[in-house]
């Protein structure tokens, strides 16, 4: 019986977490920026990040379900429930801070070309009003998915050094168990 | 005496030729696209003059002339709006308008013409191309539209740090409506 999620699967999930970092380092460093071509490139540079996370999730979340590992293993019954809520909104979360991005984006007349290759549909026309309520949107949810995300990575911290299971480690199999350690 | 025939010749016809038309500002547009990052970015002017002297039976016999006021410059954006004013860009504080004086116009086929003349942006005149359609309104006005392509370095507009390409594209579509009246 396999203890870690398939590799392709974690491999996505830290290559998530690598892509919304940058992107919120980059979404950072722009808001203390005039306008410069530096700029102008680090916004592209964002917007392509952004919605490479999207674009990964579906594969994502077609791994995880295909994937036949039991995450429910060495979890209460309260605990299957908090985190099957919890990764369900964080998966939302992974949804609408690109989607709400990419309508700001629309709306405020400036498309996404990703990589500069791959023109992306425009999902509503010029309206700066609309700009401005996208971009509230993808603020307050950027903030609720940082914060859900410490969450997240506390309870799998927890598991590892309070609880001693294998729930870190099934995202993260080069960590040794701490409870193969112990006994 | 041949030249003072021509002259009366001259004065005989243009009258005849030389309708004057109207400029309907509110339903005229100036406008362009730029490639920023390879995005394709719409901006506009909103204040422009256009003067408009032509035969409809004959419009290669005409004139245009037309004059922008670019600081009513719509960039896309608040910060691109006020950039875009400095010296590296249009330097409004000196060359605060840019102008088109058409040379010759030819007949492309039944309603479709292209004006070649020149354009002035930043005190530099450089020859200009612009096919343009026309057709005829029902109040008997006649709307000329059109496209002219330009590259930006030719004017010495947004150089130094802004002088890659890649970044901000040379290359530069404009589009232009113009609603003429009698």
């Amino acid at each position: 019986m396999r203890n870690r999620y398939s590799l392709p699967l974690i491999g996505l999930h830290w290559l998530t977490l690598l892509l919304i970092v940058v992107a919120y380092v980059l979404a950072n460093l722009l808001e203390d920026m005039t306008l410069s071509p530096q700029k102008l490139q680090l916004y592209a540079w964002h917007k392509w990040v952004g919605m490479s996370v999207l674009f990964l999730l579906p594969l994502r979340l077609l791994l995880r379900f295909v994937d036949r590992f039991d995450h429910r293993t060495e979890l209460t019954m309260l605990e299957v429930k908090a985190s099957a809520a919890m990764h369900g909104v964080l998966y939302l979360l992974l949804i609408a801070v690109p989607v709400s991005g990419w309508l700001h984006s629309s709306a405020a007349g400036f498309s996404v070309v990703w990589f500069g290759v791959l023109p992306l549909p425009d999902l509503v026309g010029k309206d700066k009003a609309l700009a401005e309520i996208f971009g509230e949107l993808h603020e307050v949810s950027v903030n609720l998915l940082v914060v859900l995300a410490v969450v997240h990575a506390a309870a799998a911290l927890y598991h590892h050094h309070i609880r001693r299971d294998g729930v870190l480690v099934r995202m993260a199999p080069w960590i040794k168990k701490k409870v193969q350690a112990k006994t | 005496m041949k030249l003072f025939w021509l002259g009366i010749l001259a004065l005989s016809v243009a009258p005849a030729l030389a309708g004057e038309w109207k400029i309907d500002s509110a339903k005229s547009q100036i406008g362009f696209v730029i490639k920023q990052m390879n995005v394709p970015v719409e901006g506009g002017f909103s204040r422009f003059d256009v003067h408009a002297e032509f035969d409809p039976a004959k419009p290669e016999a005409g004139q245009f002339k037309v004059e922008i006021d670019l600081a009513s410059i719509d960039t896309g954006s608040a910060e691109g709006d006020a950039e875009v004013k400095r010296p590296a860009w249009f330097d409004i504080a000196r060359y605060p308008k840019a102008g088109f004086v058409s040379k010759t116009i030819k007949k492309d086929g039944p309603g479709r013409y292209t004006v070649s003349g020149d354009f002035t942006l930043k005190g530099r005149a450089r020859p200009l191309l612009a096919p343009f359609i026309l057709t005829p309104q029902p109040g008997g006005g006649w709307l000329a539209s059109g496209r002219a392509t330009l590259k930006r370095s030719q004017f010495d507009i947004g150089g130094g740090e802004w002088a890659d390409p890649s970044v901000v594209a040379d290359d530069l579509e404009a589009r232009f409506k113009f609603l003429l009246k009698p």
